[in-house]
């Protein structure tokens, strides 16, 4: 993963930062126990299975004795987790310590769903001819052309025509933080920006969510609804169809903005209309714990600082555009050179080179994928370069002493500033010093005492 | 001629189907392209978007191996189950642009498709090739510049046959054009003059031997370029043939002539009684290039590009060997001048009275009619006063016919030097031979007239996976320069100083000390370190105690000191000014340190490289996964924050785009050297520092060349050429710039372009 400052690391830290009867009115749905059983860390979920069919609470110190030695930070995180996550309660008690049960609400839930599994609130319906299901390839080829087609108006906004239904008011909601608005030349990604661009789809997707659901309440949806939707959604088929007559009103009106990013694909026939899911709704929960299977990739890097990508979106046309010189579009191939200036531009931009790099990893083609480095060492070694060139100059905030009255009050002051070690320059010929902004107020006061 | 207009094939061009009808229309087809290398990858500030992306891709496009471009460029896949094919082809056709280890970049230019024509490649085999290798349909632009650029060339030839001159086409209406020429009519051989009928001898010669690209037609095309081909001739006066040439150039009928040699029916120029020894062995990339040179049974003239220790001379001999002529060999300097009649008797059978050697040091004479002279360049094109007895070995250069006309490293050679020496000998075949064919300048062109075209490039890639060269470590070593050191280098008054300052940065003797060391002790290597400026290497070479060879060091001493790093243990450092660029063969070195090097020159950085190439040890060490994978180093030492870093990146473009990659390294001298290290204290870094400000301008600039009479005119030429080419002519990225005139960068050291003094070829294009 590239380092991601600006993603919640993850979606349930957002959960958890629920109100409290907010979070205890989520678990009432057990597919949302259940996903929210998924994105535990290993232990909190084997916790959580343990005490499953234990109805009274257990002490702190008995669970301490589960873990081995080595094990204790991890047992901290699991406990921390599930008590943020009100899955845990803590009881004190001055007798006999604390201890923790588990909330009934969940654990109610859970062991029912455990026993006759969940039913969800909707069927796939009863294919029949008024219903023509898009194959699972085309489904995927249309939720990855709906989701570029999102990212390209994300980034290229302003210009170009209206690609997606979103709203531009939601969309300048998503490009918030993405891109800063300058009243001159436009709109520009920042830092984090570009970094967005170079996450993998799973992290940008939860990025965009994420947004998402902190806006509800501006649209007058409940967030904590939002959330039980879409974790409910990422339990539907994929590839199957619904129908729609089994949705809220408010569900109904997401749907259409979850559709313009590729979740689901909408179809109406004679009579009814359906959605169906696609794998980035289904896959939702999944990437909750980790980060989906990784795609293949499609750079080829050579030793000569060429790139070629073989590659026909445009969208990733615009992110090689981010640090590369594009020389060559083909229609399968986008031929670029990386170059000091387009890197320069890049840092410029924020792009760290350990996020080029990585990106370059991460992409790399198959046939030099398997080998090592995938990435040419002299390449690598370059970008790491032209980024530390650009770090070698250190600014320091300083004053500058001139036209002392005599050479000892200048020597008595150069003394004085390096006994503050705030000396940074002096030239006794001239009588001048610089000093460090830090200890000017000390040398001021020094030098007053010295004319006096 | 606006951007647009740039690199487009003219539209005015229209072609019928027919033959007849291209050749009606020849004269417009000179507007296309101005050179393709002009709007090569170095369009720095402006960014050159050439969007492709609604080419049709074939439905099985992933088998093929290459994607065209509308403007000449061509993408190939070396991972492609038909590379080997694929590359034989490009690189008959097209230039090689960079040819890294995935993908190669190859550019279609009018000299590439006359060199493809000269090899027997036809327009239309060339087109039905390149359209099976792609992925994409062939840009309809393409097409149109394949046809234009191919029309005027190759149709007709100059056969030099029981040496009586014939001019010789398949096409007779091309012949019947010629004819309408006032001087090639009166030049015409033939009792009576030529009234219309049409009266040509009607032979047969053979189609290309050679498969190459053949392999890639189906029957019926390989079918049709292998059959005997009809052929139309006549002859003409032999004392006329200059004029006619001159007459068929670009700037006048614009058919220039093939030369190709019938020297299996020359029976009036003695044979040669000369073989390939047993031991002789050409490697197959040898036998390519020689295939392509004796393609159809007869000699052509042109140039074989191979890396330095790939086998130049291997393949000068073969050819030597295959034509049995007499044969006059051209070298740099007299010490390759020893070398050359080295290899003719190391490969071959030739008798040591049939071999000579003709210098300001020795002037032998074969015996017997027939032979081998090796000579330098200066010596055939000198213009002043001679002696009696080289005037007389002069004159019968002049009057012999020479079979062959072999010329060593002809990038170096300036072009009114080779009309010198080819207007002073009459050869019926030349062949150039050299391992860069890159010029800072813009002589490219001359060459290929010259000379001929190119008949074959080696991949330097393919050579090293092969085990055929060593396959090299490069490192750039960034050396810091000290405090003291830096700021007199950024004075006003010391700019003549600069290289002087830099070079001599304290660290940078320290990293090259080191580096000795190391290669010494603990690999026993044998190591060049280079240096161009005469005040570094002298200091350096004293300091260190290490044997150096410069321009004023005798011909006798250099063979000395050679020898000595040759056989003796204790030799194991020479350090060479830039007299050791070229041909000075060195086998026994595997290890090179550049302290100095000569501006932005990507030729010398590759001839400095083709030092080590020679491979050593066993081959299968040498293979990737062997014992030694890298067995040669090569260091170049540049100093942090001066121009040094600028020329260097520079300098290894050439090599980068063979598929070289330098890795940096910035820790050297290792930081606990200390003092085991020369200059480490700062009184001693003082000292120095005293010495390169107190010498005088003079003595800290570059090294002024005082060769012998025969190397003064070539320095002379060359350094004059190279003024403006220094500073500009690294500026592109590109592979071989004959024009590069527009580039907005670098444009302070730029002349403005003469348009006069361009080539023919290229002068209608700008008018």
């Amino acid at each position: 993963m590239p380092q991601v400052k600006i993603i919640a690391k993850n979606f349930m830290d957002m959960v958890a930062s629920l109100p409290a009867i907010k979070l205890d009115k989520l678990y009432n749905n057990v597919f949302i126990c259940e996903a929210i059983l998924r994105s535990l860390p290993p232990l909190a979920k084997k916790y959580v299975l343990q005490m499953l069919y234990i109805d009274v609470p257990v002490p702190a110190t008995m669970m301490e004795e589960w873990v081995l030695a080595d094990g204790t930070s991890k047992h901290r995180v699991a406990i921390d987790r599930l008590i943020q996550l009100r899955i845990f309660s803590e009881i004190s008690d001055r007798k006999r310590g604390t201890s923790y049960s588990l909330n009934p609400t969940f654990q109610n839930n859970l062991q029912k769903h455990i026993i006759s599994g969940g039913v969800l609130p909707r069927e796939p319906m009863n294919s029949d001819n008024a219903i023509k299901l898009p194959s699972l390839q085309e489904l995927e080829t249309y939720a990855l052309k709906q989701w570029e087609c999102f990212l390209l108006q994300l980034i290229n906004s302003g210009q170009g025509e209206k690609l997606t239904g979103i709203s531009s008011s939601m969309m300048k909601i998503f490009q918030r933080g993405l891109l800063s608005q300058r009243d001159k030349d436009g709109p520009r990604l920042t830092e984090s920006g570009f970094q967005f661009l170079l996450m993998d789809t799973n992290a940008q997707l939860w990025y965009i969510i994420r947004e998402y659901i902190l806006n509800a309440e501006e649209r007058d949806v409940d967030p904590a609804d939002l959330i039980s939707f879409l974790l409910e959604l990422s339990f539907h088929v994929t590839g199957q169809a619904y129908n729609l007559n089994t949705l809220t009103e408010v569900q109904n009106n997401t749907l259409k903005d979850l559709a313009d990013l590729g979740l689901v694909k909408l179809q109406q026939g004679r009579k009814d209309s359906w959605f169906i899911p696609t794998k980035l709704a289904t896959n939702l929960s999944v990437s909750l714990a980790d980060s989906s299977a990784r795609k293949e990739g499609f750079v080829v890097m050579e030793t000569n600082f060429r790139m070629y990508a073989y590659s026909t979106s445009k969208l990733q046309c615009e992110i090689l555009r981010l640090f590369a010189r594009i020389e060559y579009q083909l229609p399968n191939l986008i031929a670029c050179a990386i170059t000091k200036e387009s890197l320069y531009n890049a840092f410029d931009n924020g792009i760290t080179s350990d996020q080029i790099i990585t990106f370059l990893q991460q992409n790399s083609h198959p046939r030099c994928a398997d080998r090592v480095p995938s990435i040419p060492e002299n390449v690598t070694d370059q970008i790491r370069l032209w980024e530390t060139d650009l770090q070698r100059i250190e600014m320091t905030q300083a004053h500058f002493y001139d036209e002392f009255p005599s050479k000892d009050v200048f020597e008595a002051a150069c003394d004085f500033a390096r006994e503050w070690r705030g000396l940074l320059w002096e030239d006794s010929k001239r009588m001048r010093l610089v000093v460090k902004s830090e200890v000017h107020n000390q040398m001021r006061e020094f030098l007053h005492t010295q004319s006096r | 001629m606006g951007n647009g207009e740039r690199g487009r094939p003219n539209k005015k061009m229209k072609y019928g189907g027919k033959d007849d009808q291209k050749m009606k229309n020849i004269q417009n087809a000179e507007d296309y392209y101005d050179d393709a290398d002009e709007d090569s990858r170095d369009g720095e500030g402006e960014e050159k978007k050439r969007d492709f992306t609604k080419l049709e891709l074939k439905p099985d496009h992933g088998n093929r191996p290459l994607w065209a471009c509308a403007d000449g460029r061509i993408f190939l896949e070396t991972f492609s189950p038909l590379y080997k094919q694929a590359y034989d082809f490009l690189i008959a056709i097209a230039e090689p642009v960079c040819r890294p280890e995935s993908m190669h970049e190859y550019n279609l230019t009018p000299h590439s498709l006359y060199a493809a024509v000269s090899v027997g490649l036809e327009t239309e085999t060339i087109i039905s090739v390149l359209n099976k290798l792609s992925k994409t349909k062939l840009p309809k632009e393409m097409i149109e510049f394949i046809h234009a650029s191919t029309a005027n060339y190759g149709k007709v030839k100059l056969v030099l046959k029981k040496n009586r001159y014939f001019i010789e086409s398949p096409f007779p209406e091309v012949l019947k054009r010629l004819l309408s020429d006032d001087v090639i009519n009166r030049a015409r051989f033939s009792s009576e003059p030529y009234y219309g009928g049409d009266g040509f001898s009607v032979g047969r010669t053979c189609g290309e031997l050679e498969a190459g690209p053949g392999e890639l037609l189906n029957e019926a095309e390989f079918a049709a370029a292998a059959e005997e081909k009809e052929t139309h001739s006549f002859e003409i006066d032999p004392a006329q043939v200059e004029n006619v040439k001159q007459r068929c150039l670009p700037n006048a009928l614009n058919y220039p002539m093939l030369e190709e040699y019938d020297f299996r029916n020359d029976n009036v120029n003695p044979d040669l009684d000369m073989e390939l020894k047993p031991h002789a062995q050409p490697r197959p990339y040898q036998e390519k290039s020689l295939s392509k040179m004796f393609g159809n049974g007869r000699a052509r003239s042109g140039i074989i590009v191979l890396p330095c220790g790939a086998g130049k001379s291997l393949v000068g001999v073969s050819a030597a060997a295959r034509i049995k002529k007499s044969c006059l060999c051209l070298a740099t300097n007299a010490v390759s001048v020893d070398q050359w009649a080295f290899q003719f008797k190391l490969w071959s059978t030739i008798r040591d009275d049939q071999i000579c050697r003709f210098t300001s040091d020795s002037k032998e004479r074969f015996r017997g009619n027939a032979g081998v002279v090796v000579t330098t360049y200066n010596m055939v094109a000198f213009g002043g006063k001679r002696s009696e007895e080289s005037e007389k070995i002069i004159e019968e250069m002049r009057n012999r016919e020479w079979g062959l006309l072999l010329m060593d490293e002809v990038h170096v050679v300036p072009a009114h030097m080779f009309r010198k020496v080819i207007s002073i000998t009459k050869s019926h075949c030349k062949l150039g031979l050299t391992a860069t064919l890159v010029r800072e300048d813009e002589r490219i062109t001359d060459l290929n007239f010259l000379i001929g075209p190119k008949l074959y490039e080696a991949n330097w890639l393919d050579l090293v996976k092969g085990g055929f060269i060593a396959n090299v470590q490069c490192a750039e070593v960034w050396c810091p320069m000290t405090k003291e050191f830096f700021a007199e280098y950024l004075k006003k008054e010391n700019s003549k100083k600069k290289q002087a300052l830099y070079v001599m940065n304290p660290n940078k003797f320290r990293a090259c000390e080191f580096l000795i060391r190391f290669h010494e002790q603990q690999r026993g290597d044998k190591i060049i370190v280079f240096a161009d400026n005469l005040f570094a290497l002298t200091e350096y070479a004293m300091k260190l105690r290490k044997p150096m060879i410069y321009g004023a060091t005798s011909h006798i001493e250099r063979t000395k000191i050679l020898e000595a790093f040759k056989t003796s243990k204790d030799v194991n450092t020479v350090f060479l000014s830039k007299v050791g660029d070229n041909s000075i063969d060195i086998p026994e070195a595997n290890v090179i340190i550049q302290i100095s090097s000569h501006a932005g020159s990507r030729r010398q950085e590759a001839q400095r490289l083709g030092r080590i190439l020679r491979a050593k040890g066993k081959l299968e060490d040498r293979m990737a996964g062997g014992k030694e994978e890298y067995n040669a180093f090569f260091y170049s030492l540049v100093s942090t924050d001066t121009q040094e870093m600028y020329y260097s990146t520079k300098r290894q473009q050439f090599l980068i785009d063979q598929g070289y990659s330098f890795k940096v390294i910035t820790s050297l001298p290792p930081p606990d050297a200390g003092s085991s290290l020369s200059y480490h204290s700062q009184e001693e870094q003082l000292s120095l520092l005293g010495k390169v400000m107190n010498a005088g301008d003079d003595l800290v600039g570059l090294e002024q060349l005082e060769e012998d009479t025969d190397g003064m005119a070539l320095q002379k030429a060359r350094r004059s050429m190279g003024s403006m080419s220094v500073m500009s002519g690294s500026k592109g990225m590109v592979y071989m710039e004959y024009n590069s005139g527009r580039h907005k960068s670098g444009q302070q050291f730029k002349k403005p372009k003469d348009p006069t003094k361009r080539h023919n070829l290229f002068k209608k294009r700008y008018v």
